[in-house]
């Protein structure tokens, strides 16, 4: 299923093979399955990669909720706790609060196994690997008839399905690195990786993100990004990215105890002016440190 | 939780909020007479009684003045039109400040319904090293017939030391306890100008509830004296207004030094309803 033709056939959200359910007015749930292409230093799933799935709960909620008018994500955090090994992972979203302007989201993210089922170790159910919270601009619908229709029976189920990937996820985009130290890393604004604005989905804002910080802090502390995770992630979202490339710059804090450490990245739309699209604090820890 | 250009007569400079952690503040008009606008500087040292289990100023305090500093260049932004805090997200690399702190605010986007003001602290003491960063975004308010005076550039002078200093969980009267739940009495003290409780208030309450959480699940123990609060996330969702005020939390999950927190804070004298949604991540330290 699309909503009026988003994705479009050849998409990151289709490769990534989502699956999800909307249950209420208020509450829905996202799935994909955890592959080899997703993983980050710790062996779990990407903090991008999450943020990816977390937007898209976010956005089936906050769509629904704001109708007949539009949405946009304007911050988007996360909080990690765990690697994410699997099977696969869930984003289960709920409304907090519904204002005029804006829409507060709040997003468990768990691991469930093929049917969807909260996974079970020692006959416990473990504690989510992460939490996440979103706030949605509401922008007025200028023409009723633009408005995205839906179904009025619960709960709904859709999926984005695409031929998956084949390649790590960053060489699929494709991130290129431009200036490890600096965090310098580049990504094309093609319709692969489009919202349903025609501009750089916020996932892959959060992916590049992810990439820069753990290059300029794996610099920072004399290595490379290769075993940096992401523990904390903060996003503002303050312009779209149409032209591209999207272009991120990092800036590296005092580091704290453990090695744990953070960055502020900015990402800039190059061909447009070199406009600033989005701010992102980034929280880090080392592989095999207190992460 | 809003900008503070205009001080009613009846607010104790001694008592208040803003100048607990003696933060001064100074605006830095943009280059040219230009219709950009301003940043602004601040500046506060860290008082013994200021310092946390990190061994510098606490999360809470540090948020305080970046709600203040946040606040009042992004109500500076969109003047005569009135803002008020929705979110502030805050990530802190290093606890152990040696002081003082230095803050910049500088606006990123003005929008027509909001502002978002980006925000980083350096250590004057550590080589000026940057120890936080922070993203504040605030709606933007049609302030109808109220008008607000002062003179341009701002400048706010470093308040006075106090002569006995209260404790932070005293000035902000957040009551004793252990466990998930951590309750503030809302005295006059923690309002600000417009008569609800300052969002640096409502940042303090939440660190001392996630670090009481977090001691409550570990195996140290109860007490807070192992427990720091770093990156930080808050939403305001409504302005306190009745009180008491009560921070409930849940820990999400803890893994090698780090809890994640969810707090969610209400107003127990306003139908409970719930006020602010945040997270924190509180370190062991």
């Amino acid at each position: 299923m699309t909503f009026a033709g988003y994705p479009p056939p050849d998409h990151l959200l289709g490769d990534l093979g989502m699956e999800a359910e909307v249950a209420s007015e208020t509450t829905a749930k996202v799935r994909t399955r955890v592959t080899p292409y997703v993983l980050a230093a710790d062996g779990g799933v990407r903090v991008g990669v999450l943020a990816t799935l977390v937007d898209v709960v976010g956005g089936a909620i906050a769509a629904r909720v704001a109708r007949p008018d539009w949405i946009a994500t304007a911050d988007l955090t996360m909080q990690l706790v765990g690697p994410v090994l699997g099977p696969w992972v869930e984003a289960r979203g709920s409304l907090v609060r519904r204002g005029k302007t804006t829409l507060v989201i709040e997003a468990l993210v768990v691991a469930v196994d093929e049917d969807g089922d909260d996974m079970v170790v020692d006959g416990q159910i473990p504690d989510p690997v992460g939490w996440a919270s979103m706030t949605f601009s509401v922008l007025p619908a200028q023409n009723p008839s633009s408005t995205i229709q839906m179904a009025s029976d619960l709960p709904i189920r859709w999926s984005f399905t695409g031929d998956g990937l084949d390649a790590p996820i960053l060489d699929v985009l494709p991130v290129t690195v431009i200036d490890a130290a600096a965090g310098r890393l580049s990504v094309p604004a093609h319709s692969y990786l489009h919202n349903s604005f025609g501009a750089v989905q916020g996932g892959v804002i959060a992916l590049l993100a992810e990439a820069a910080a753990c290059e300029a802090l794996g610099a920072a502390q004399g290595g490379d990004g290769s075993n940096m995770v992401v523990t904390d992630l903060q996003i503002a979202y303050l312009a779209l990215g149409k032209v591209g490339p999207v272009v991120s710059t990092v800036r590296v804090l005092e580091r704290g105890p453990g090695g744990r450490s953070s960055a502020v990245v900015e990402l800039h739309d190059v061909g447009a002016d070199d406009r600033l699209m989005t701010v992102v604090n980034v929280a880090c820890a080392p592989v095999g440190g207190p992460s | 939780m809003t900008a503070e250009p205009a001080e009613p007569a009846e607010v104790d400079h001694r008592r208040h909020v803003s100048d607990y952690f003696r933060l001064e503040r100074r605006e830095i008009p943009a280059e040219g007479g230009s219709d950009q606008p301003s940043s602004m500087s601040g500046r506060a040292p860290i008082e013994p009684h200021h310092r946390g289990a990190g061994g510098g100023l606490r999360t809470g305090g540090l948020l305080t003045n970046l709600d203040s500093i946040g606040g009042l260049t992004s109500g500076l932004a969109v003047h005569p039109k009135w803002i008020v805090t929705t979110s502030l997200m805050a990530t802190v690399s290093e606890l152990a400040h040696v002081g003082p702190l230095r803050l910049r605010a500088d606006v990123r986007r003005r929008g027509r319904a909001s502002v978002v003001t980006a925000i980083e602290v350096v250590d004057e003491g550590a080589q000026s090293r940057q120890v936080a960063a922070a993203i504040m975004t605030c709606a933007v308010l049609d302030p109808g017939a109220m008008t607000l005076g002062f003179e341009r550039p701002i400048v706010l002078a470093m308040p006075e030391p106090q002569t006995n200093p209260m404790s932070i969980t005293d000035f902000f009267c957040i009551e004793p306890g252990t466990g998930p739940v951590t309750r503030l009495r809302l005295e006059d003290q923690l309002r600000n100008p417009w008569g609800i409780l300052h969002g640096g208030a409502v940042a303090m309450l939440a660190d001392e509830a996630a670090c009481r959480a977090a001691a409550a699940t570990s195996d140290e123990g109860v007490g807070t004296g192992g427990f720091a609060a770093a990156d930080t996330v808050l939403h305001y969702l409504r302005p306190v207004k009745v009180g008491p005020v009560e921070a409930r939390c849940r820990v999400i999950g803890t893994r090698g030094g780090r809890t994640a927190v969810r707090v969610a804070i209400h107003d127990v004298g306003a139908d409970d309803r719930m006020v602010t949604l945040a997270s924190v991540t509180v370190l062991t330290v």
